[in-house]
């Protein structure tokens, strides 16, 4: 029988991540399975700015920590809502010291919140469409007479 | 004083003929002229439905506000229908 390891248990083996000091340190491959993004697009996002310098260990490997997972996740979440690079990295510098924001960037942040909001509203209205859907389509026994309905209209 | 009563029906509903029997028999009790209402296919007015949070049929809305959802007594219909036709011009936000 074969010794080799699971699936499972690499994937266990890689949340072992070291402690240092409190802070959780991961490698660029235990990143890119926290977050799905490539090891390219890690070391791109670090070579654009949006991560700071990554540390690194004697022998140059990168020690990510929880800091940038937060910041990757901030990242990942504006790239779902369409924002740019561009903005996502004045919007970082504002996560970083809200207090000290420029101007700029303070009227950045306020556009995409109101963009935030705007999606929501969109979000919930769909939500009940879909709900409703669902409702209608329950009470019957043969397939779902309403969509076809609407479909025709 | 008027309101205006909406029912939210489907075809596939089995309790929405119920509450339209429930709706024509207040009306008559309570003065058809007071109780303007209509039976609304929510399969024609998707977005309407929709906006006014529509979520299952039966439903019913009474001056543009969803009050009920399903099939409420008949006493409960009257006591709402009541409060809104003795209630002040704008005063039934809730």
């Amino acid at each position: 029988m074969s010794t080799a390891p699971s699936t499972t248990e690499r994937s266990s083996k890689s949340q072992n991540h070291k402690q240092d000091a409190g802070q959780s340190q991961y490698r660029i491959g235990e990143m890119s399975c926290l977050t799905g993004l490539t090891a390219d697009t890690l070391r791109y996002y670090e070579k654009i700015h949006l991560l700071r310098p990554v540390s690194r260990s004697a022998s140059g490997i990168r020690a990510y920590d929880d800091h940038d997972l937060s910041r990757l996740r901030f990242i990942q979440r504006a790239k779902a809502m369409n924002f740019s690079l561009e903005e996502i990295a004045r919007l970082l510098e504002m996560r970083e010291d809200p207090q000290h924001a420029r101007d700029e960037v303070r009227e950045l942040t306020h556009r995409k919140l109101d963009e935030v909001e705007g999606h929501m509203k969109e979000l919930e209205t769909l939500r009940k469409e879909l709900t409703l859907l669902l409702n209608l389509c329950r009470s019957t026994e043969a397939g779902c007479p309403i969509i076809e309905d609407l479909d025709r209209s | 004083m008027t309101i205006k009563v909406e029912v939210f029906a489907s075809p596939s509903c089995g309790q929405c003929g119920r509450v339209i029997d429930l709706l024509r028999q207040l009306a008559k009790e309570m003065s058809a002229d007071r109780i303007d209402w209509r039976e609304v296919n929510v399969v024609d007015e998707f977005d309407y439905a929709v906006e006014l949070g529509v979520l299952a049929t039966p439903a019913i809305a009474i001056d543009g506000r969803l009050r009920f959802t399903g099939l409420p007594s008949i006493n409960a219909l009257r006591t709402e229908f009541e409060r809104y036709l003795t209630a002040e011009p704008g005063t039934n936000s809730a």
